[in-house]
């Protein structure tokens, strides 16, 4: 793997602070390798040996791949197997859209955020996406702009039988008393068996008084791996809300750093997944409070059937000097079959004194009793388990404050 | 000519390694009210599980076949849909799941079944509506989820008006006045009797012959100790009402 990265002449690399990060990612990445059982933070989930898949990776658009839509209106950011595809709507002012390898080229201001809150010593799948940094958007909102309409990147893989290897960086800036809503989307189309590797970074910068409102969809081919990060930095009165539905993929990891670092920055980041067969999707998740008068909630809920495997891990870590501070977390998973599993670790970190922390978990299975009440009304024993399915996450999903993204989490959660 | 609609034949059944329905013989005709009353612990509850098909309940031997069909070799949604329905003593809370979204599927399921086109929101909306009337079930409790925070009266009530909209050809009534005052009894009463006609029958198993004052049986079955030991017309209700059920516990 390492020596395809070298083989690479990836653009901008006449760009010296560019061309560092790539070197810098490579390096850590080299230092770390694939995470083992041994890697605390990837001992529940076992990431596919990249050395012994034949990965390949893509540098031109297949131009007939067209972008998938969503049943809302939004300004959309397509990328076909993880190549910027630049149909592309109208955007209002304020907001700024650059395919990543363009901001670094061409917007002098990407130096000052690509690549700062990602630690990638820590994250050896993120070290690896620095090395490859190359496709992916930079989104950066005005002061005080309010997008009316969301944000939404739709990355549409359509790989059929090659074993597609790709790179998503995202940069995501709001700067003070800004507002907007941003959708991700990982799609696919063709083979269901189509085996491919989506590896996404965000980074995601909130400035004070702003707010994100961040939704994921991942509904990836049930044969692909997809691993994600994203570290979001929230400075005072700003907030940063995430939902993330995981459905797809083989090994689906989702992995959210939240650093609430001045007064009264706040976040919720809730999730849910549902899946079957041999699947694992992993929530990790790690809220950081290092200010006074920060909050934190965290809402996660799965269903797991077949041979699943479903996986949180959740830390929320308050700094020394951070009192006042509010961290909540919750999870909760159904588990429909006797050979699903759910393997849970809740992590708190309190350094400080006068904070309201608090965490839980719960696993369960669909109420019997329940289901033969539906039966003796005449509804089919599987529809009353998708009815009980939907009720069971409906909590979760109904924190989405956007009424159609929330419709169409619910139609997501009801499609098999 | 009676037609029979529910004919169980030398039933046996157990729960776990306890055989609580031992040799039950009963033959409902259509548009029959019977009443099977016993003292607690006779198997009465279990006797309208086995004939719902709620898993546990497991046939030992006999039949029992219900508009001719082998009611036993259907799942629990068939036999609703084929027209059976339990009024359940303790009716079952289902959060999350709004009460008109649960009616929607089960009037759907049934309908469906009968090769009827299922009913549009409008439809359904307004059949919900001119039952509800008569139950004093209103809007807010149809958005409420499934029997959560319900009293137990208006459980009851919530029973009685799934039954009127589903419209069953045969009702189970299992200790359907459990829980309910004087007042609760009556509109539970109301409503079942506004069912009763020439086609529809019903069983009605209780405990006390109060209910029986309200909803008037044809005929009035003893159970105890797994099958039924003496049968008459209301008047056994009144005479068990006076003397209790020593003398067929005795027996035993």
């Amino acid at each position: 793997m390492a020596n395809l990265v070298q083989d690479i002449k990836l653009i901008g690399n006449e760009i010296l602070w560019f061309r560092q990060l790539r070197e810098n990612g490579l390096e850590a990445f080299g230092r770390q390798g694939i995470p083992t059982a041994k890697t605390e933070a990837w001992k529940y989930t076992k990431p596919r040996n990249l050395n012994t898949d034949d990965f390949v990776i893509e540098f031109s658009l297949d131009e007939k791949n067209s972008c998938p839509k969503v049943p809302f209106d939004g300004y959309c950011i397509c990328f076909s197997n993880g190549i910027f595809n630049p149909a592309q709507t109208k955007l209002p002012q304020g907001v700024e859209v650059l395919p990543l390898i363009e901001a670094v080229m061409f917007n002098s201001e990407t130096r000052l955020f690509l690549g700062k809150l990602t630690d990638v010593e820590k994250y050896p799948f993120a070290a690896l996406n620095s090395s490859y940094m190359n496709e992916g958007v930079f989104i950066r909102i005005d002061k005080n702009v309010s997008l009316k309409k969301p944000l939404v990147l739709i990355n549409h893989t359509t790989s059929g039988n090659k074993n597609l290897f790709f790179n998503l960086r995202n940069l995501i800036v709001l700067e003070e008393g800004a507002e907007a809503e941003f959708v991700e989307y990982y799609t696919y189309s063709g083979d269901v068996k189509s085996r491919y590797f989506a590896n996404v970074v965000n980074e995601v910068f909130i400035g004070r008084n702003s707010r994100l409102n961040h939704y994921k969809l991942q509904n990836e081919a049930f044969k692909s791996d997809h691993i994600a990060l994203t570290t979001v930095q929230v400075k005072r009165d700003g907030e940063y809300n995430s939902f993330c539905l995981q459905k797809g993929a083989d090994i689906g990891r989702n992995e959210t750093r939240v650093i609430l670092k001045e007064e009264n920055a706040r976040t919720n980041v809730d999730a849910a997944y549902i899946m079957n067969g041999w699947a694992t999707l992993d929530t990790t998740t790690d809220v950081e409070h290092l200010a006074p008068y920060t909050y934190s909630g965290q809402l996660v809920k799965g269903v797991v059937g077949g041979d699943a495997k479903g996986v949180f891990q959740g830390k929320i870590h308050i700094a020394p000097h951070a009192v006042k501070t509010e961290g909540r977390q919750l999870h909760k998973a159904l588990l429909l079959t006797d050979t699903a599993e759910i393997d849970c670790k809740p992590e708190l970190e309190i350094f400080a004194d006068d904070v309201k922390c608090s965490h839980g978990a719960a696993s369960g299975e669909l109420d019997e009793e329940q289901l033969f009440y539906m039966q003796s009304r005449g509804i089919g024993r599987e529809e009353a388990k998708q009815m009980l399915i939907d009720a069971y996450l409906d909590d979760v999903v109904n924190h989405i404050a956007n009424e159609k993204i929330k419709s169409w989490f619910k139609e997501n959660i009801q499609a098999k | 000519m009676k037609i029979p609609l529910l004919e169980i034949e030398d039933l046996y059944a157990r729960v776990g390694d306890k055989e609580i329905i031992k040799g039950f013989n009963l033959t409902i005709n259509e548009g029959e009210v019977h009443a099977v009353m016993g003292p607690n612990g006779a198997g009465k509850s279990t006797l309208s599980y086995v004939l719902t098909g709620k898993p546990g309940y497991e046939i030992i031997s006999g039949s029992v076949k219900f508009k001719g069909k082998d009611l036993l070799a259907m799942s629990p949604e068939e036999r609703a849909r084929e027209g059976v329905f339990l009024i359940m003593q303790y009716p079952v809370e289902i959060p999350g799941v709004p009460t008109s979204t649960f009616l929607k599927h089960s009037v759907n399921a049934v309908r469906k079944h009968h090769h009827l086109p299922e009913l549009d929101t409008m439809e359904f909306i307004k059949l919900l509506r001119e039952e509800g009337k008569k139950l004093g079930i209103d809007n807010e409790m149809l958005k409420r989820p499934v029997n959560v925070g319900f009293s137990g009266g208006e459980k009851k009530r919530m029973e009685t008006f799934q039954m009127s909209i589903l419209k069953p050809d045969f009702a189970i009534l299992d200790e359907a006045d459990s829980g309910l005052d004087i007042d609760a009894l009556k509109v539970v009463a109301d409503g079942v009797n506004a069912l009763r006609n020439e086609k529809r029958s019903m069983l009605v198993i209780t405990h006390y012959q109060r209910l029986l004052n309200y909803i008037v049986p044809d005929f009035v079955h003893v159970f105890a100790d797994g099958h039924i030991v003496k049968s008459g017309d209301k008047n056994l209700a009144l005479e068990l009402e006076e003397k209790g059920y020593a003398e067929f516990v005795r027996e035993k």
